[in-house]
């Protein structure tokens, strides 16, 4: 079984004049999805990303540190999801039925490199 | 300090939640956070309070998603939507504004404050005094409703607006005006006394009643955030009813609404047609909202005063009291009309009324009833009129007439069940 990440990017705007009622009902169905990764035995683990604390290195010698890609784009990396699937296909299929694509954001989705020459 | 100030916090918040996510577990505790918050800042902040609420849920759907639900969500919101709030006044203190100092130091009197078990019932407090402040007599009426629903409802100004069938701007403009009206004419945030409270409490169970109302008449089909209504409606009626300023009037109403509610299931049939109140499957009826209903029933008798919901009240706990249809007490149910018309006399009572004359009277009597309603103006465009004298003229065996009422009934504004009812009714009249 290789690993795969799912990665979570948000579009703030989608969240603007959101009801506590719809936000709710949101994280009850984001609930609903990792709770069947879990029953399935696929799920890893996942993060949230802290939201400000994120700056970019750059550069040979010395590196140049510069505040995240966040404020520009619209889309930012919210978090991530790591999950166990026999093949990319499979992973696929596990991360179309996500919440986040309902609400307008989207998945990157990477497998982990299995190390070479490893069996 | 601080963190037994919120350990406790959380546990007492935890009973109720558990580590369960309830219906409208976020729309009641915003309406809560917001209020505590108010308290703390003054109600000349309610934006912020409202801010720092909305900043607390979004939080919370930003982080859950990846970390599972807390053991107990509302004390994490509440502690996020405070840290955010201590947060902007500290913030706003130190780039000089004088009216947040005060909250700074309430912030500090309240960690001291909540250390104890009655955090609950502070909250309740909070709640109660933000229907009070919301209800005030002097803002518009249709204010009143808006920003109850807004700030102690937790609805959003798109729900409110689908709710009302109105216009999004429209409410989000009322709710600025009250807003300001409220920070103008220095409305405070404390549980009024005497006159004040009497009056206070009159306009929100007047706004508690409309809210119902309004969600009453909502259609199957329709948007659920209307039937939304009667069930926020009847939690801030149960707040107010079982508050420490609560009064037998609020009980009434509280058991009117359980009573009206409980039939809601009952209304319509597996197809979407209208069932009338005597035809109803009482099995459908909500048994605990009729146990509701009459936990508060017995409660409005404490008083002296009768009022009009007193009598509605009674009304609808002698219909919840027949076990059928047939066996329902319809004399009682008369001589309750004609105390009603006596405490709020309106055509609409006068209409009822004149059904309950035919159940005890016959049809004949009815429509003598019904006659000096005809010309009136605020029944013009009521379709209930017509419909009621077709029915009583088809019991008579007038054929022609009752198909003339349900063709003028049709002419007037009802919902598309009521429509197929009237069709029905009409092709009655045209058999045998």
């Amino acid at each position: 079984m290789a690993k795969y990440m799912l990665l979570l990017y948000d579009n703030r705007a989608n969240w603007t004049d959101i009801s506590p009622d719809e936000m709710q009902k949101a994280i009850q169905k984001y609930k609903a999805w990792g709770d069947k990764l879990k029953k399935l035995g696929i799920y890893v683990s996942s993060h949230k990303l802290a939201d400000d604390a994120g700056k970019v290195l750059r550069g040979r010698g010395p590196a140049r540190v510069t505040d995240g890609p966040y404020s520009e784009t619209k889309e930012v990396l919210g978090g991530y999801f790591m999950i166990e699937a026999p093949t990319y296909d499979d992973a696929v299929g596990h991360s179309r039925d996500c919440p986040h694509l309902e609400y307008g954001g989207t998945i990157e989705l990477r497998q982990i490199d299995p190390m070479v020459g490893s069996a | 300090m601080m963190h037994v100030t919120e350990r406790e916090a959380t546990q007492t918040i935890d009973v109720s939640d558990a580590c369960l996510m309830v219906d409208h577990l976020f729309r009641s505790r915003a309406g809560q956070m917001v209020a505590y918050l108010t308290r703390l800042l003054g109600p000349e902040h309610l934006d912020l309070a409202e801010e720092v609420t909305q900043e607390a849920l979004l939080k919370a759907l930003q982080h859950w998603p990846y970390s599972g639900i807390p053991q107990n969500p509302a004390g994490w919101l509440f502690r996020v939507a405070r840290n955010a709030a201590l947060d902007a006044v500290r913030h706003r203190t130190l780039a000089g504004e004088k009216s947040t100092e005060l909250a700074v130091e309430h912030f500090r009197n309240a960690d001291a404050s909540s250390a104890n078990d009655e955090l609950e019932d502070q909250l309740r407090d909070d709640e109660l005094r933000m229907v009070l402040m919301c209800c005030h007599p002097t803002l518009p009426q249709d204010a009143r409703v808006a920003l109850s629903l807004k700030t102690v409802g937790g609805f959003s100004v798109r729900e409110i607006a689908r709710a009302f069938l109105a216009d999004e701007a429209t409410i989000a403009q009322r709710l600025v005006r009250a807003k300001r009206q409220i920070r103008e004419s220095r409305i405070r945030f404390e549980l009024p006394a005497g006159e004040e409270l009497v009056a206070r409490m009159d306009s929100a169970l007047e706004v508690v009643y409309l809210m119902f109302n309004e969600g009453y008449a909502a259609q199957s089909g329709e948007d659920l955030v209307r039937q939304d209504l009667c069930g926020e409606a009847l939690r801030l009626g149960r707040l107010l009813a079982t508050s420490s300023v609560g009064t037998p009037q609020a009980h009434a109403l509280v058991a009117l609404m359980a009573f009206q509610a409980a039939r809601l299931p009952a209304r319509v049939d597996a197809a979407g047609e209208l069932v009338l109140l005597e035809n109803q499957d009482r099995g459908e009826w909500d048994a605990r909202l009729i146990a509701l209903g009459f936990d508060h029933f017995t409660q409005c008798a404490e008083g002296t005063e009768l009022t009009s919901y007193h009598v509605q009240a009674a009304i609808a706990a002698t219909h919840a009291r027949a076990q059928e249809g047939r066996a329902t007490d319809w004399k009682l149910i008369l001589e309750l009309y004609d105390q009603l018309i006596e405490l709020s006399p309106s055509p609409v009572v006068e209409l009822n009324r004149a059904v309950v004359v035919a159940k005890v009277h016959g049809p004949e009597a009815a429509l003598a009833a019904l006659r000096p309603l005809e010309g009136n103006r605020s029944l013009r465009n009521y379709y209930l009129l017509p419909a009621v004298q077709g029915q009583l003229l088809l019991e008579i065996g007038d054929k022609p007439g009752a198909s003339e009422s349900f063709r003028q009934a049709l002419e007037r504004p009802c919902s598309e069940p009521e429509q197929r009812f009237l069709q029905r009714k009409l092709a009655e009249c045209s058999r045998m």
